[in-house]
């Protein structure tokens, strides 16, 4: 696992570390879902949602790719716990599998209400890409 | 980005004031000024609030001073406790970070004419009719369902519109802030996504920090303020904490996304991305003044569907209508909202914006805005505490027209993170813990109760008490919890 949540009083904090950007985002997701239903391995992939945000590859392209999770989960009702993303220079294509809430078998954890830009970092470190996102609980 | 102390100046000025001089750093162009007792100070300084009253000092058109209220704690952009009032003649800004994600997040008060030993035999009966009955947690919808033409309505009328479909009765109307209808509301500036998000939401508590609770008065300490809300001690109220859901989160996200380009556009410097904002007077600072508007029209409707509901529950345990009950409506006030109100800087009296963000209003009597029952006593003032100890009524005082552009506190703060409390709560049983203290606790999730467990806050009394002493706001009633629904 290459993402974990950090301290934040109010909120909460997720840090993600991959080797390149398209597992940079792609386990920045399974973070986000992690916080929404702690169990991802309950989440069987039965629908595939396919996503594209254009953009330049900076944070606030991750930010925008949170987002747009964020709404698909919260319009749909849709868990999602398996990602591909391929990043560009325009932006991202992405592919994401999930299934509808189904509350006899998945514990909802955290409503997460949005992503803030409140310390939001996206950047190159020795093994590869770093980013934190703080997320508003 | 690290949890660290405050490194920068802090001074005392008074027994309940500190400062933080706008020679800190460059670019502020107030002071910071904090609430704070000795008790309170320590665990404030813990983490970055006080640095983010210092990035608030930064914004164009900021009167006075960056406030912030005992109860402040880290947040984005802002810290939640803080209040700015900007002047739009002198270049002001408005800000949603100043508002928050949750627009018109706020409290409700409801009482009624049963004590402690009604409750009693169906205590744990009424807690689980209440978690049945109002729709709560994450993903889940709520009985009532609006047409888009209906929740446009609903947005541009608040709480007047839920009257004429009798949800609502007109002495609710009364006892809400602005009487549940804020001016200037346009629903035409809400993106279909926002209300995609919050269509099938009114009236739905959420998760995180919002609740419902079952409260017993367990002190009074002004009687005839009191007996104007109708309270006195061993009678049963109900609270009720949430805001605009998915349709608020949605409008402050589009804000923020259309202000991108803001601050270079309008030459603002700002040390946080997440404090972007615009002057009022341009079309990114009108058009979220009206979305906000329309979302905070939403919140009071929700807030009054949750109570709604709840005396509904009560009719069901007790078998009488909610009127025979007596569970009229106290008082609903916002706490994450943006206001233009007319206050006196430096001895002239001027219209400005007030950004309250976890923050309450907090209007003497007298004031043109108190509602007439409370006109002799002051504005209610609701402060919600943790699920184990208290929660309290105030009134506003004329300190807070003088020192706070008319605000006071809105909760105990968080003091412990919520990873921290998780580690805290490990091994424990919350909701055993909780009943052992008389207190009925129903939750989706264990960690729901684990992060929002009573140590996970501040002590409310001493929050309440520094409000007290520096005259913003005067204590009036204690209220104790016996039933807690949460998300």
């Amino acid at each position: 696992m290459t993402y974990e949540t950090f301290e934040h009083t109010a909120d909460l904090g997720l840090r993600v570390r991959a080797a390149t950007l398209n597992e940079l985002f792609a386990d920045a997701a399974l973070g986000l879902f992690s916080m929404i239903v702690p169990d991802l391995l309950a989440v069987r992939p039965l629908e595939t949602v396919s996503l594209k945000i254009v953009g330049q590859p900076t944070d606030l392209l991750l930010f925008d790719w949170l987002n747009e999770l964020l709404y698909t989960f919260e319009v749909r009702h849709l868990l999602l716990a398996q990602f591909e993303v391929a990043v560009n220079e325009q932006g991202l294509t992405a592919t994401a599998r999930g299934e509808p809430i189904d509350r006899g078998r998945h514990v909802l954890d955290h409503e997460v209400k949005a992503i803030t830009y409140h310390g939001l970092k996206l950047e190159r470190t020795a093994e590869g890409w770093l980013a934190e996102v703080i997320v508003d609980i | 980005m690290a949890k660290e102390s405050f490194q920068g100046p802090f001074e005392r000025t008074s027994d309940t004031t500190w400062r933080i001089p706008k020679s800190y750093r460059q670019g502020m162009r107030v002071d910071g000024i904090v609430y704070a007792d000795d008790r309170l100070v320590e665990l404030i300084r813990h983490d970055q609030a006080l640095e983010q009253v210092a990035n608030v000092a930064f914004l164009p058109g900021i009167q006075t001073a960056s406030l912030a209220m005992p109860d402040i704690h880290w947040g984005y952009g802002f810290c939640i406790g803080g209040v700015c009032a900007t002047d739009p003649a002198e270049g002001g800004v408005i800000s949603p970070g100043g508002v928050g994600y949750d627009i018109n997040c706020g409290v409700r008060l409801v009482r009624s004419n049963l004590t402690a030993a009604d409750v009693a035999p169906v205590q744990t009966r009424l807690v689980e009719e209440l978690y049945r009955q109002v729709p709560s947690g994450t993903g889940v919808g709520g009985k009532y369902r609006f047409t888009p033409g209906e929740l446009r309505r609903l947005m541009a009328e608040g709480v007047p519109f839920l009257l004429s479909r009798g949800l609502a009765v007109a002495s609710d109307l009364d006892h809400t802030e602005a009487g549940g209808c804020i001016a200037g509301a346009e629903p035409d500036l809400v993106s279909a996504r926002a209300v995609e998000r919050g269509y099938d939401q009114c009236g739905t508590l959420g998760s995180g920090n919002h609740f419902l609770e079952v409260q017993l008065v367990d002190q009074i300490f002004d009687e005839p303020a009191a007996r104007a809300m109708g309270l006195a001690k061993d009678m049963v109220c109900v609270m009720i904490h949430s805001g605009s859901r998915g349709l608020g989160y949605q409008v402050c996200d589009d804000a923020l996304r259309d202000l991108r380009g803001a601050p270079e556009k309008y030459g603002i410097h700002l040390p946080d991305r997440q404090l972007v904002c615009a002057p009022v007077d341009s079309r990114e600072g009108r058009h979220y003044i009206g979305a906000m508007c329309a979302a905070a029209n939403f919140a009071w409707c929700n807030r009054q569907l949750l109570m709604w509901q709840a005396r509904e529950c009560f009719e069901t345990i007790f078998g009488r209508s909610w009127q025979a009950l007596g569970m009229s409506l106290v008082y609903d006030v916002a706490h994450n909202i943006a206001k233009f109100e007319e206050h006196e800087v430096a001895g002239r009296k001027k219209r400005v914006w007030v950004h309250r963000k976890g923050a309450t209003r907090a209007f003497p009597a007298d004031h043109p805005e108190t509602p007439a029952a409370y006109k002799h006593v002051g504005q209610p003032v609701i402060i919600p505490g943790d699920m184990g100890r208290a929660s309290w009524v105030l009134i506003g005082q004329p300190g807070s027209m003088q020192q706070t552009f008319g605000t006071a506190c809105h909760g105990a703060g968080r003091v412990m993170s919520r990873t921290a409390a998780i580690k805290h709560a490990e091994g424990r049983r919350i909701d055993r813990e909780l009943a052992d203290r008389g207190v009925v606790a129903r939750a989706r999730s264990w960690k729901g109760l684990a992060e929002e467990q009573p140590d996970a806050y501040k002590n409310v009394d001493h929050v309440v008490d520094v409000v007290h002493r520096a005259n913003l706001a005067r204590k009036v009633a204690r209220m104790r919890p016996i039933g807690v629904i949460k998300g």
